[in-house]
């Protein structure tokens, strides 16, 4: 009994639940049933038609000779598994995976408990609230496009704004090599993606904090909980269900993040930034390997899925309970 | 190359937009779909479809189909321009839907891959030859069948451009060799000023400015494990070692490069005649001199850059032989040194060139490159791609401290 | 944290500290848009010379981008517009179904929901433009309102749903004994509870929208719908040597998406579910 349903403080939750046949009501049941359709119809085949076939012709595609040549000439010989094999056994695909972790594990860690914070900060009422929230999701409006070049500005070794900053501050001696040094590049990546999420995650998070009624924390209070301890008997349990659907959704969104690396890096210096999104994207659009390119997406889609499947796990256990 | 290299820049901000999609079909629909037709029909209109979207050039390039079309009695030319990085996607967009233009703009280094898809026809068929052209244009756009696709009437290179004010004051003269390089390089390094920049990202730009050191070396492009391509490797290795060019470079696009010669952090860089409009927009007084030799007597080897038109297969046998015209049209010599002086090109018909460097005396130095230039696909062909991705991450090791020179094309995979 | 708790005691003297760090973690966390916005006024044009505050700032820049872009501005609006309705249409009463009725399928369908955010969104660019080919919605206005929907339709049922899970069934079988349909229950009732995830997942829908740059250069081939992100990109081939105007460009797009987030910011914080299910 933790997900957000304990909210209510009113009647039994299960009670009116609207019931499978056995329930009140038997004359109109069939049309109720088909009005319940209804809801999700239109849902259903919005994500066949943009969805659905997609990724079927993806995991067909994976296993294609598809190139350049199938364009002009319609032929796209099945290859079995070679695609597959082509793209693992290449040098840097080992690389490219520790590369996909790291980024995801450090992306979604720092953007969670930085927009975490920014959420329980602003949950607290103070003036001009409303408007610097909306501020702080600023970094989202940017053009992609602007937003990379604009920090790859900032991080310039010899005359971008924050070596010339940290130095000047004393916080660093020697200019660090944000993305030009292979042992630091991927952490410079994956501070910008940071910075891109906490919008993200600042929004949702502040959103399921607001749905947790006042009357708790009061009552909580009377208990002793306050500080940490409300946070963690009352604000977190209440949080959990808009918690993992963050979490979810950022490793989801952040396993196929390209974007940012193509702008910033290139998957450079010497491929320390390589990760599979961007081989998949590499393959497919530099060097007309549809079929590799193909493949690793659809490995990439296999790894969200894994993720998806916990998420549902645990998301059915709530239900459950 | 020149719009293409600069809109690379752009690519890279805009990564996505080289996503572009693999079943895309047409745009502009189909006037010259794969109807067949009849060689004699008359032709009142034709497609085409090239990457200058730069001003002044747009403007040029139209003004120049425009009057070409004219002059061989095709009354409309319906022109489009796509940013550089997304061309090849809407080459294959219109080749899965069947709607080539007629006439096809390609850099260089792409012709010989659409051409091996069969989407080009050789230019033989109408008669057209390219006797008489510079042989780095033509090994270019020849295909692994011996035939000629293209017709590229302008070409460039990269070079060394200098700050003539910074080299005077510090008693330098532009480099001829390897040892003048460094030692100029070195001199010039001061304060938040490097001596040198060049380009050495993890994509196609990092190989081809990598190709003057490696070919100028004897390095060759079909065999990397050479102690040719690993001296090159090492005269890059060296640069920045020396503190003479910023470690920034494995980062640095050609257009960031020149950003950085305009704000004075670099005295020289190693970039292409394309980048002269915003040198001049920023009052810059620059000279310009072919890159340097490892010892005395050793050739000076430049990469061929430069577009070429094209005929694509559309089926229309009576349309592509007016595109074919047209093709020719654009590489009539006055033509060829209009667009040359327009566009900081250097005509590709060898005659013209003692006459371009009387007209335009400060591209001597691009003209005799050029027609000495070799092009990156002259030996492998559609095979090119591959072997610049080895090249770019041998840089890339090497620089970064990851590999050493002799061992660095292998460890990337060569 | 303990303010949680103490929310309403100590607020009056609190507020103003409070706001004061408020605007230094949003300095820390916007440099990266103060120096689009330094860069944009730089006379030089140059991303490089650039100084820490624009001494002379020159408005060419400005100038610039809304000759050439203010048109692309209104088209951007309207898609992302266009796609905050169509995104919301559909997925609230999906949400909401998924949340309340018991299917035995919701996980499955669940599952389906969560796969179709993994597919990187290029696939589906590919896979539609033969379609919209084929039903004529290449470069119009629709077409890219229905493509952006998809990121935005998934996003705003996973969302909107974990909040539904927490309307009391107990709020709705009240006014179905009144006499109320599943239809109108559900818009008389649930949504107007519901107002902040609506808001919330119209708010990212509008942003997927606004920042959408795939799509546009996918799923448009004439220059005719021209959004601004697709604007930018050709405005940057044209003028890469002036950052100035670039940037100022980008400053303009972020504007009006300003404007909706402070307006719609104002709604979230009312707190609309708290009050209605109190």
């Amino acid at each position: 009994m933790s997900d957000t349903k304990t909210l209510a403080p009113a009647p039994p939750r299960d009670a009116p639940a609207p019931r499978p046949p056995t329930a009140r009501r038997s004359g109109s049941r069939r049309l109720e049933e088909i009005t319940k359709i209804l809801f999700v119809v239109p849902a259903g085949l919005a994500i066949v038609a943009l969805f659905g076939y997609p990724v079927v012709k993806n995991v067909v595609m994976g296993f294609q000779d598809y190139g350049l040549k199938t364009f002009f000439t319609g032929k796209a010989p099945f290859v079995g598994l070679s695609n597959y094999v082509a793209v693992v056994s290449d040098d840097v695909f080992s690389k490219a995976v520790v590369n996909t972790a790291l980024f995801t594990l450090g992306s979604i860690l720092g953007q969670f408990v930085i927009g975490m914070l920014l959420a329980l900060f602003f949950h607290q009422s103070f003036p001009l609230n409303g408007v610097l929230r909306a501020l702080f999701l600023l970094p989202w409006l940017l053009p992609l496009i602007v937003g990379s070049a604009a920090w790859r500005a900032i991080l310039e070794q010899d005359s971008g704004i924050l070596n010339v900053t940290l130095q000047n501050l004393g916080v660093i001696d020697g200019p660090v090599p944000w993305l030009t040094s292979p042992s630091v590049a991927l952490v410079s990546v994956i501070l910008v993606n940071i910075w891109l999420g906490i919008p993200f995650n600042l929004t949702l998070l502040y959103s399921g904090l607001q749905a947790i009624p006042d009357e708790l924390y009061e009552a909580g209070a009377l208990d002793g909980a306050t500080g940490w301890r409300a946070f963690w008997s009352i604000t977190w349990p209440n949080l959990r269900a808009v918690v993992s659907v963050v979490l979810m959704l950022g490793v989801i969104y952040t396993l196929k993040v390209l974007d940012i690396i193509l702008g910033l890096t290139q998957g450079g210096p010497a491929n320390a930034t390589q990760t599979i999104a961007l081989q998949s994207y590499q393959r497919s659009f530099v060097e007309f390997k549809f079929g590799q390119g193909a493949a690793l997406s659809n490995i990439l889609i296999v790894i969200s899925l894994a993720f998806a499947i916990i998420y549902l796990r645990v998301n059915r256990r709530q239900v459950d309970e | 190359m020149i719009t293409k290299l600069v809109s690379k820049r752009v690519a890279t901000f805009a990564a996505l937009a080289a996503l572009a999609p693999l079943s895309l079909a047409a745009c502009g629909g189909g006037s010259s779909g794969s109807s067949g037709g009849d060689a004699s029909a008359t032709v009142d209109t034709l497609k085409v479809l090239d990457y200058y979207t730069d001003e002044p050039g747009k403007t040029q390039i139209g003004d120049m189909l425009t009057a070409c079309g004219t002059s061989i009695g095709v009354g409309t030319i319906e022109r489009e321009a796509v940013p550089g990085p997304t061309l090849i996607q809407k080459v294959l967009q219109q080749a899965s839907s069947k709607s080539l233009p007629d006439v096809l703009m390609l850099d260089n280094p792409d012709i010989q891959q659409i051409a091996d898809t069969g989407a080009l026809a050789p230019l033989g068929d109408f008669g057209i030859t390219a006797d008489g052209y510079a042989p780095g244009p033509v090994a270019a756009a020849t295909g692994a069948d011996g035939k000629l696709y293209g017709l590229q009437p302008g070409a460039n290179t990269i070079a060394i451009f200098y700050r003539k004010d910074v080299l005077e004051k510090a008693g330098v003269t532009p480099p001829t060799t390897w040892a003048e390089l460094r030692t100029a390089a070195k001199k010039l390094t001061v304060g938040k000023q490097y001596g040198f920049a060049f380009n050495a990202t993890a994509d196609y730009e990092g190989a081809w400015q990598f190709l003057p050191a490696m070919w100028s070396n004897g390095g060759d492009e079909t065999d990397l494990k050479t102690p040719q391509v690993a001296g090159a490797l090492q005269l890059w290795k060296d640069l920045v070692d020396d503190g003479s060019a910023s470690k920034s470079v494995v980062n640095w696009k050609q257009s960031d490069v020149n950003d950085q010669f305009i704000a004075g952090n670099a005295a020289m860089m190693l970039n292409g005649p394309w980048q002269e409009p915003a040198l001049d927009k920023a009052k810059v007084d620059y000279g310009v001199v072919p890159f340097p030799v490892d010892q005395a007597g050793q050739a000076s080897v430049a990469p061929l850059g430069g577009e070429a038109w094209t005929v694509p297969m559309t089926g229309d046998q009576a349309k592509m032989a007016k595109a074919a015209e047209l093709v020719k049209c654009m590489n009539t010599d006055a033509n060829q040194l209009l667009r040359a002086k327009q566009g900081g090109l250097v005509p590709t018909k060898l005659a013209l060139a003692d006459q371009f460097k009387t007209e335009v005396p400060k591209m001597a130095g691009f003209t005799d490159a050029v027609a000495q230039a070799r092009a990156r696909t002259g030996k492998l062909g559609a095979k090119w791609p591959d072997t610049a991705k080895i090249i770019y991450t041998g840089v890339q090791l090497v620089l970064t401290g990851q590999a050493a020179p002799a061992d660095a094309m292998a460890k990337a995979g060569g | 944290m303990s303010a949680i708790v103490s929310k309403g005691q100590a607020r009056h003297a609190r507020g103003p500290v409070r706001t004061a760090i408020a605007i230094v973690l949003l300095a820390l966390l916007l440099f990266p848009v103060y120096w689009m916005l330094n860069i944009s006024l730089q006379p030089s044009g140059n991303a490089l010379s650039g100084t820490f505050f624009p001494t002379h700032p020159s408005l060419d820049g400005y100038r610039a981008a809304i000759a050439d872009q203010g048109g692309h501005l209104v088209i951007s609006l309207v898609i992302a517009s266009g796609t905050v309705v169509l995104s919301l249409l559909v997925a609230a009463p999906c949400a909401y179904a998924l949340a309340q009725f018991r299917f035995r399928w919701i996980s499955w369908a669940l599952l389906a929901i969560l796969i179709s955010q993994m597919i990187p969104s290029i696939v589906i660019a590919n896979a539609l433009y033969t379609a919209y080919e084929r039903i004529g919605l290449l470069d119009s206005i629709p077409g890219l309102i229905v493509v952006n929907s998809a990121s935005g339709i998934p996003f705003g049922i996973l969302i909107m749903r974990s909040f539904m899970l927490g309307v009391p069934p107990s709020i709705v079988e009240a006014a179905r004994v009144d006499g109320a349909g599943l239809v109108r229950a559900f818009l008389s009732i649930v949504v107007p509870i519901s107002r902040n995830s609506l808001i919330t997942a119209g708010l990212f829908a509008f942003l997927f929208a606004w920042s959408d740059f795939i799509y546009a250069l996918t799923l448009t081939t004439k220059g005719q719908v021209v959004p601004v992100t697709l604007g930018i990109y050709t405005y940057l081939g044209a003028h890469i040597a002036n950052w100035s105007a670039v940037m100022a460009t980008a400053v303009l797009a972020s504007l009006p998406a300003i404007v909706l987030l402070v307006v719609a910011q104002r709604y979230i914080s009312a707190g609309a579910t708290g009050g209605a299910v109190k």
